[in-house]
């Protein structure tokens, strides 16, 4: 027994996925996701997220690799890890026609629980996703976001080792969102590992404890958050010029202090700062003896979407564009 | 009105014909359901009172196609739904679109698909034995009456629609089809139905439609049943299109 | 065992809820072979005078039809929900569960067999007023049996064709099967009054057993016979119907 806490939550090894017309969404990946921790699974759509945690929770069979969950071979003992997951998929698909604690009850059974031995659970769980005035309602009265609350509550009614959530905020007004948050980080600290699927930056920032960036199919980073952004290096200051007229003399100004960098949007100037907020005086100093008056300027700290910029040449939000779904159609 | 009304009826007819899995149960229904008609009830022929044919198939093959075109208005109906609940339809009406050309569209649209209907079953029949006795004006007047038949379906379906607005309901009246075809002297002649589908039959304008059609099929053409056809037919395509526009009226009047 | 028998009992009851939470939804599958009875009996009733036809009258001959042919679009309707599942990805949720795939087989297909007693109940109750003659109990609790098999046999197959499609739009498919496997037997005449055709592919599709299973108390005593021979045919309907249903579920994902 002591062995099994040991063990990884989440073991993959060069995990593939190809589908009709050799279409490779998952690439060969690797991860490790330790008991008790919030893993992020980010990357834009597209990316092989789905297709990832798909073949996760055994509903797609790998074409290529292994993958092991709460200890057993998704492929080879699919009943085994099915017992010890919780899942809540990116549709949040529900019965509309049965009312939120028939679903809960139906759940339990399909999961080998009497329903009456989980009622109080089922109650609670209920009661913690703030649907209890909506439980006796039919579930297709309810929004979107009490829809994945209610997920979210019936992937956990079986009390599972890990538990999956694939974009669990995806169309969720803020509050909804806010809501969702609260509830993954209560799970962490009750110690229910977490495999989290998600294309917002901010997100997998506020939520997980380790990071994997998918892109096309392939891990191209992993590591803490704050690892990740160190990685990518220093802050970097956006300036807005009052003329911009000679914006090309005023980057070779700037060049000297830091690495210049692609402006991101509305602003002229941006430039990495080698040695943190202690470059912005003589920055402005040398812009101002150059004879530029500066009208803006903010100090921004590395964030994950560096980190992409930096793995991929690309910025998280908009990559999607470029690439097509990889929806999960069966070969 | 000319120009809207066919490229709406282009546009409905390339839908139906880009989505052969919708079209294809039009007449596959039917021919099933003729296939078990006459291996199950060939020997009917030989009752008495039953008119002389050459077999069974000559006498059911109008019955499938007036069978085929009925359910081609309610697939025109429920392609109409569709558009309803899909939205093209608002897009339609907020356009200077007359409304007579929204309706006339999907209508122009299943006539197309009730000529290529009859043209099926024809071949089928022949195929399969069927001999066409009034040769090829015999064929023509099958045509006629089919085409102008499958129209008034059509804008039946189209108005169900209008009134209905939702594609399930309009699938619901599936069993319907059934019901005023079997109340028609279609499947089985008029003097051999049973009371009281014999009174029912006798104002049913399906059976004047389907005996039109069965005329040149099965004795040879004779101008009344291909007129009284033709009427009857004619009738339900004008009191289809007329209902239809009207309730299009209703409709826009709520909105 | 007491999990599985729960998981296929909580299976059945949500689908009955599309009878029980939208009983207007149902409404024109339970009419449907009621109307194709009494169809079939107006415009074909003068077949009964027909030499060597086995009942007095053409509408007790029919009504059997009537039961297996709504038997037969409830499976067909099993499908065409579990399509619908897929689509929607409610099935994903079932495929996630730890249980057996045939329990969850026997969940989906299980309520069709309960659904299928209301259409024929419907239909009986008409054809009861309109003077067919009452056949028994023990006929009835037989031809329900029956029924209920073939209900099954459909769903089985259905499911087949949802698991292969996954999409509703294989409706047709999955109703012209069970439309050919229950007219294409010795629905409107004896075997004898077939055509040549007809009667070589009656005589070999299986449901004309189960249809001569249940009209036998209708146009005459029930006997041994006549009834194994329709037991054996479901048997074999479902067991080979269902093997493929379970393949199809296991190779979801393959």
């Amino acid at each position: 027994m002591q062995y099994h806490r040991q063990i990884a939550a989440i073991e993959v090894i060069g995990l593939e996925r190809e589908f009709k017309g050799a279409i490779k969404a998952v690439d060969g990946i690797d991860l490790e996701v330790a008991r008790g921790e919030v893993f992020g699974f980010l990357g834009p759509n597209g990316a092989g997220k789905t297709t990832t945690v798909r073949m996760l929770v055994t509903l797609l069979r790998p074409t290529g690799g292994h993958a092991r969950v709460a200890g057993f071979d998704v492929a080879d003992q699919p009943a085994e890890v099915r017992r010890r997951i919780g899942v809540a998929l990116q549709d949040a698909a529900l019965d509309p026609l049965m009312t939120g604690s028939e679903l809960i009850e139906l759940q339990a059974t399909l999961h080998g629980i009497a329903p009456r031995s989980v009622r109080a659970r089922g109650a609670e769980l209920i009661e913690r996703v703030g649907l209890s005035r909506a439980a006796g309602r039919r579930v297709g009265t309810y929004s979107g976001g009490m829809r994945r609350r209610l997920d979210l509550a019936m992937a956990l009614i079986h009390e599972p080792e890990v538990l999956f959530l694939d974009e669990p905020t995806t169309g969720l007004d803020p509050t909804s969102r806010l809501t969702l948050w609260d509830e993954v980080r209560r799970l962490r600290d009750e110690g229910t590992t977490v495999f989290l699927t998600t294309q917002y930056l901010e997100e997998a920032d506020q939520l997980a404890d380790r990071l994997g960036i998918i892109a096309a199919g392939r891990i191209v980073a992993g590591g803490t958050p704050a690892a990740l952004k160190a990685e990518v290096g220093s802050p970097h200051l956006d300036l807005v010029l009052a003329d911009r007229a000679d914006l090309e003399r005023a980057r070779e100004v700037v060049a000297a202090f830091g690495d210049h960098r692609p402006a991101s949007d509305g602003c002229h100037l941006s430039v990495g700062l080698a040695h943190g907020a202690a470059d912005i005086a003589p920055i402005l100093r040398a812009l101002d003896d150059a004879g530029f008056g500066v009208a803006e300027l903010e100090l921004k700290q590395p964030t994950l979407d560096d980190v992409f910029l930096a793995k991929t040449g690309e910025h998280l939000e908009g990559a999607a564009e470029s690439e097509p779904e990889a929806a999960p159609e069966l070969v | 009105m000319r120009a809207a009304s066919v490229a709406l009826a282009r546009r409905a007819l390339r839908n139906s014909l880009r989505r052969p899995q919708f079209l294809a149960p039009l007449v596959l229904f039917p021919t099933l359901f003729l296939a078990v008609n006459v291996g199950g009830l060939e020997q009917t022929t030989s009752l008495e009172g039953f008119p002389r044919v050459d077999g069974f198939l000559d006498f059911q093959l109008a019955a499938a196609i007036t069978q085929s075109l009925l359910l081609g208005g309610v697939s025109a109906g429920i392609a109409a739904a569709l558009d309803i609940e899909g939205g093209f339809f608002d897009r339609l009406v907020a356009c200077p679109t007359p409304r007579l050309a929204i309706v006339l569209g999907r209508v122009l649209a299943a006539s197309v698909i009730a000529a290529l209907q009859v043209v099926y079953f024809l071949v089928v029949g022949m195929i399969f034995g069927a001999s066409i006795q009034g040769g090829v004006v015999g064929v023509l007047s099958v045509l006629a009456i089919g085409i102008v038949a499958g129209t008034g379906f059509g804008a039946l379906g189209v108005m169900i629609a209008l009134r209905a607005r939702s594609a399930s309901t309009v699938q619901g009246i599936f069993p319907l089809v059934f019901v005023i075809l079997f109340v028609s002297s279609a499947f089985f002649p008029a003097n051999l139905l049973s009371s009281p589908a014999d009174v029912v039959a006798a104002y049913n304008p399906l059976s004047y439609i389907a005996e039109g059609m069965r005329q040149p099929i099965a004795f040879g053409n004779a101008l009344r049943p291909l007129l009284e056809g033709l009427a009857a037919a004619a009738a339900v395509a004008l009191a289809a299109t007329g209902l239809a526009v009207l309730s299009l009226r209703g409709r826009l009047r709520q909105a | 065992m007491r999990d599985d028998l729960r998981t296929i009992g909580a299976l059945m009851r949500r689908g009955l809820n599309e009878i029980l939470r939208v009983p207007a939804g149902a409404i024109p599958g339970v009419l449907a072979p009621t109307i194709f009875m009494l169809g079939l009996s107006a415009a074909f009733a003068e077949a009964a005078r027909l030499p060597g036809f086995s009942a007095d009258d053409f509408r007790t001959f029919i009504v059997p039809v009537g039961m297996l042919q709504g038997a037969g679009f409830t499976g067909a309707a099993t499908g065409i929900n579990l399509a619908r599942d897929i689509e929607q990805g409610w099935f994903d949720r079932l495929m996630l569960a730890p249980a057996k795939r045939p329990v969850l087989l026997a969940g989906v297909v299980g309520s069709a067999c309960l659904r299928c007693l209301l259409p024929a109940s419907f239909l009986l109750i008409v054809a009861f007023g309109l003077g067919v003659s009452w056949p028994g109990v023990g006929a009835l609790a037989l031809a329900a049996l029956l029924i209920m098999g073939l209900a099954a046999a459909a769903a089985c197959y259905a499911t087949v064709l949802a698991l292969r499609f996954r999409t509703q739009q294989a409706a047709p498919l999955m109703q012209v099967g069970t439309f050919v496997a229950v007219l294409f037997t010795t629905a409107y005449v004896p075997r004898e009054l077939l055509a040549d055709w007809l009667r070589a592919i009656a005589d070999v599709n299986p449901v004309t057993h189960v249809l001569e299973g249940v009209r036998q108390g209708f146009v005459g005593d029930v006997t041994w016979a006549a009834t194994w021979p329709a037991l054996l045919a479901l048997a074999g309907l479902v067991a080979v119907f269902g093997a493929l249903a379970v393949r199809g579920m296991r190779r979801q994902g393959f």
